[in-house]
């Protein structure tokens, strides 16, 4: 903008000024444009959530209320105190007719299977977290630095099992899983969570050990390492970041998962916190409210681990965009 | 304390691509070899194979009296510095040294001790406890080395050691490197680039290019009688001059010639060149091998046009132009030449060099085609 | 040294497997195992079945079909209806993931104070179970107490109250919003891979030649993250074709069949019809649809890039 003003000192400093206010004023429109843009994306996002949050602690009556009561006008932790409580209560008609609103009515029989179905869905979870680790690690490792025929069509083999949809692969699952004996049992949906999440940990690890200098390897080897103590010495310290990824993806995955559940398990025994959830929703006797303190209850643990990991969970999806 | 052979070595990767042909190589316990060559002549992968990195392909391996072609690294008594250093990111500059030992069961007392031994002579021992993203690049590769040595490893294996260095640290280390040879009385194996690296350190060096050995000999063996025109080519800073052209023979006095040029040869490349008149060689001059000195109607000259004048201090670099070739040689800083000038250069007789011009092989050498 | 000869010349080989391909094979026995019994077998497996009339309801009697099967389905046109719905489904939810995403990733390159805020709480949607976000919209959709109803309500843009999922021309929409608030933040995440690889010179070069923000929007921008973007849709596609979790709890297919997408058909087939040949031959037909479609898109972006 100073070219062509420049021989004039005055027509210069006049440039210089307007482009002063100019910024100034492109500065405070930015502000406002990033300000909206925050509270739109920030209402979006957490709308839904805060109003199920805010409707799972009203109680009977209020969840009813027309228009919605936005926020809780006489909140309560009913709802929650149920659930946890729901093992040593009774509930039967009478009870359910007798109850009233505050007292935590209309909770469900089947709510006494929640407690249950978080404790299987938290087994299932670590378990496909430590089977992930104990099968990804290796092979990871093994495909990032060992020079091996057909190595790199195993990287890509291994992805490509993840293009077919779960939903394509039920039946074939199913039989399989029937015929193993291990229908309603925790071990089905381990088994087949760790086959769905584990293609995704190998790719995040093998780029991780890529990205990791190949001369450690050797140094490592030379020192007296056999490949398993390269990879347990000398890798898996340095991958640290990664390793956390990969337990959060298939912790979150596995926790999260209801397909597969809905096929193999049948009763309590078995079934995951999803599965009980989605249960109360076919429901229609079920009040919303305790509905959406199940919810809560399923959503809480993913998120905390998703806000407290948020570093790790980014670096890991972007190693997979990176390569993919 | 080892003596290192190679019988017929080859190396090939997938895809047929061969790193190392046919490698015979022999080397002494207690030598100092160093492996010279461009990159991608497969002077690593040698050291790898001796190291155990990368397996033998066809052919074997020995060390003393066992085949070690199958034998993995950690099963092999041999240490090695890298050009990265490859120091653990995670443990410090201690453990980096003693994790060798360490893997190897060595009692904690023994393992302290040459740790401590091994930074104090290399004055790293205050750094025992930073991690090595605290150091400077000396001081890593001075944490390198120390994890080699504390091995006290039948084979010293050092790739590319120095190039990662500045070029002041390079010189000093060379010395330092040169010490640790004599110090620790084995075996050492050298992978370099760097000629000036290799003729300073090596007992004998190892030419290598394409996958094959061009020559083996000691430092001024190689120098002063390179076997081929790469050796001749790669040794030498600034390098060797060629210039193509015919053999004369007349009776006794056999000659080279290009154009107006003649220059006579010496008795024992005479002798060899009398029976063939008209053959197509190249004429090697090293740059330092001309002299403003002793010119008489005998000695073998060279003329030419003085192109571009180079002084560097301790010497003066002469770019000429000698039959349409350019010449680069060195005089003594006395000499005053201004371009465009003519210029007469005495040739010392016995430090020329004809190579055949097809092959490239060295007429001087012997079983010389 | 007459040893030498005298031994085998075990070294000079070529077929058999290195030391290190030996370790390799055992690191990635674990894998291999697990890979194949539970996706190379089933993938196998799933076309046998789908050759045979394997029903539950009659379990002792299994007779080979060959490929009618597939003749059935291919032919049944509710089931290209279902395809129909799953294709809109899918081109409504890729469309919007896609607008929203980039809209979010062009905020969060930004930097502004909340920058990081805004980053993390990003990772909610991601994060929660399938279920609950099915069962939270679900409820902001009820016809009765919902959110949607009172927040349209008290801002006056409807007298009454009104009914959303149950009413067939809605029902694949607001699925699809359902499905898109999920899927925003991994597509989010993508884009601004694409968006940090753009230097911060090639907007100081566009300026200089005096292009606008929007010019340099469209000049800058767009093309760096042709790649990204080719990935977001290649992935929510996919994502899109199979989804199956809020079928199930919001909608059940319903109202009618206004919601009775491909991934749904398969379910109702295999386990309420417990028709196990025909719902393999069906996802039979979904898997290869998904692959040739991610290859096709992959092919046609490959080229134009």
């Amino acid at each position: 903008m100073a070219g062509p003003s420049m021989a004039d000192p005055t027509a210069a400093a006049r440039a210089v000024r307007q482009a002063r206010i100019r910024s100034r004023a492109g500065r405070v429109g930015r502000g406002l444009i990033l300000l909206v843009a925050s509270l739109v994306f920030l209402g979006y996002t957490l709308a839904p959530v805060v109003w199920l949050v805010s409707s799972s602690l009203q109680n009977e009556r209020e969840i009813v209320s027309k228009p919605p009561h936005w926020i809780p006008h006489e909140p309560t932790l009913e709802n929650f105190a149920a659930i946890f409580t729901a093992r040593e209560k009774t509930v039967t008609y009478e009870t359910r007719r007798a109850a009233d609103p505050a007292s935590g009515g209309f909770i469900p029989s089947t709510a006494s299977n929640l407690l249950p179905a978080l404790g299987n869905s938290l087994i299932v979870a670590c378990a496909v977290v430590v089977l992930n680790l104990l099968v990804g690690v290796p092979s990871a490792y093994a495909m990032a630095k060992i020079r091996f025929r057909g190595r790199s069509a195993s990287i890509y083999g291994i992805l490509a099992t993840r293009v077919i949809p779960d939903i394509a692969l039920v039946v074939p699952f199913f039989l399989f899983i029937r015929n193993l004996g291990l229908l309603d049992s925790l071990w089905s949906l381990i088994i087949t969570y760790l086959a769905v999440t584990v293609p995704f940990s190998v790719f995040i690890l093998v780029s991780y050990f890529e990205s990791l200098p190949d001369e450690l390897d050797k140094a490592a080897r030379v020192d007296g390492c056999s490949r398993w103590q390269t990879m347990t010495k000398v890798y898996v310290p340095l991958a640290l970041p990664s390793l956390v990824a990969v337990m959060l993806f298939a912790f979150l995955a596995s926790w999260n998962e209801f397909l597969l559940a809905l096929m193999f398990t049948q009763t309590p025994k078995s079934q995951t916190l999803p599965i009980i959830v989605a249960s109360f929703t076919s429901d229609f006797t079920i009040s919303f409210s305790f509905i959406n303190a199940a919810g809560v209850l399923a959503i809480v643990p993913p998120v905390l681990l998703a806000l407290i990991f948020e570093r790790y969970i980014v670096s890991g999806l972007t190693a997979g965009a990176v390569k993919g | 304390m080892a003596r290192i052979t190679f019988k017929a070595v080859t190396k090939r990767y997938a895809g047929d691509v061969v790193a190392v042909r046919d490698l015979d190589l022999e080397i002494f316990d207690k030598e100092f070899v160093v492996l010279l060559g461009p990159s991608g002549c497969g002077k690593s992968t040698t050291l790898n194979m001796i190291a155990g990195l990368e397996e033998v392909t066809e052919g074997e391996l020995w060390f003393d009296d066992e085949i070690v072609n199958t034998l993995p690294p950690h099963r092999r008594d041999v240490a090695m510095v890298f050009q990265s250093y490859a120091l653990y990111p995670h443990k410090s500059v201690y453990e980096n040294i003693a994790f060798g030992l360490r893997m190897r069961r060595v009692a904690a007392e023994e393992i302290d001790r040459r740790v401590r031994d091994a930074a104090a002579k290399l004055e790293i021992s205050h750094l025992l406890q930073r991690r090595p993203s605290q150091l400077s690049g000396g001081q890593r590769q001075r944490v390198a080395l120390g994890r080699a040595m504390v091995r006290q490893p039948a084979v010293f294996l050092m790739d590319e050691p120095l190039s990662n260095l500045d070029a002041a640290l390079r010189i000093s280390m060379r010395a330092e490197i040169k010490h640790l040879h004599t110090a620790m009385q084995t075996t050492f194996v050298y992978v370099t680039h760097d000629q000036a690296e290799a003729l300073t350190l090596a007992d004998r060096i190892v030419v290598m290019n394409d996958g094959v050995i061009q020559q083996i000999g000691a430092p001024d063996d190689i120098y002063e009688r390179p076997r081929n025109t790469f050796v001749a080519s790669f040794l030498g800073n600034p390098p060797i001059n060629y210039l193509d052209g015919t053999i004369e023979g007349a009776d006794g006095a056999v000659s080279f010639r290009r154009g107006g040029m003649r220059v006579a040869l010496p008795p024992a490349l005479a002798a060899r060149l009398r029976g063939s008149p008209g053959r197509e060689v190249k004429l090697g001059i090293r740059p330092e091998d001309v002299s403003r000195h002793g010119l008489g109607a005998e000695t073998p000259a060279m003329e030419g046009i003085v192109d571009t004048v180079l002084p560097v201090g301790s010497d003066r670099f002469l770019g000429l132009k000698v039959e349409g070739c350019d010449v680069f040689v060195r005089v003594d800083k006395q000499a005053h030449h201004r371009e465009g000038e003519p210029v007469r250069l005495a040739l010392v007789p016995e430090r020329l060099h004809v190579f055949d011009k097809a092959s490239g092989l060295s007429l001087l050498a012997d079983g010389a085609p | 040294m007459t040893a030498i000869t005298s031994l085998p010349r075990r070294a000079a080989r070529f077929g058999g497997p290195t030391y290190d391909e030996r370790n390799a094979l055992v690191l990635i026995a674990p894998l291999a195992t697990v890979l194949f019994a539970v996706a190379v077998f089933p993938i196998l497996y799933s076309f046998y079945i789908s050759l045979y009339g394997l029903k539950l309801t009659r379990p002792h009697r299994v007779p080979f079909v060959g490929l009618e099967n597939y003749v059935t389905v291919l032919t049944d046109p509710q089931f290209w209806e279902a395809v129909g719905r799953t294709a809109a489904f899918s081109v409504m939810s890729v469309a919007a993931v896609a607008v929203i995403a980039l809209l979010a990733a062009l905020l969060l390159n930004e930097e502004f104070p909340g920058r990081r805020v805004l980053s993390a709480v990003l990772l909610v949607p991601w994060a929660i179970p399938y279920v609950a976000n099915a069962l939270m919209w679900k409820w902001i959709y009820d016809s009765n107490y919902g959110a949607l109803n009172g927040l349209l309500y008290q801002l006056d843009f409807i007298n009454s109250y009104m009914v959303w999922l149950g009413d067939a021309d809605k029902t694949l929409a607001l699925i699809a919003n359902a499905f898109v608030w999920k899927e925003v933040p991994l597509a989010v995440i993508l884009l601004l891979v694409g968006l940090k690889t753009i230097p911060a010179d090639l907007y100081a070069a566009a300026k200089v030649d005096g292009a606008n923000a929007l010019q340099r929007f469209l000049h800058v921008t767009l093309p760096a993250l042709k790649s990204s973007f080719a990935l977001v849709i290649v992935y929510e596609t996919m994502m899109a074709i199979r989804h199956f979790d809020l079928f199930f709890i919001l909608t059940e297919g319903g109202p009618g069949d206004a919601s009775h997408v491909v991934a749904w058909r398969i379910y109702v087939e295999t386990f309420r019809n417990l028709n196990f040949g025909l719902g393999a031959a069906m996802s039979y037909i979904l898997a290869l649809a998904t692959l040739a479609l991610a290859y096709a898109v992959i092919r046609a972006l490959a080229q134009r890039i």
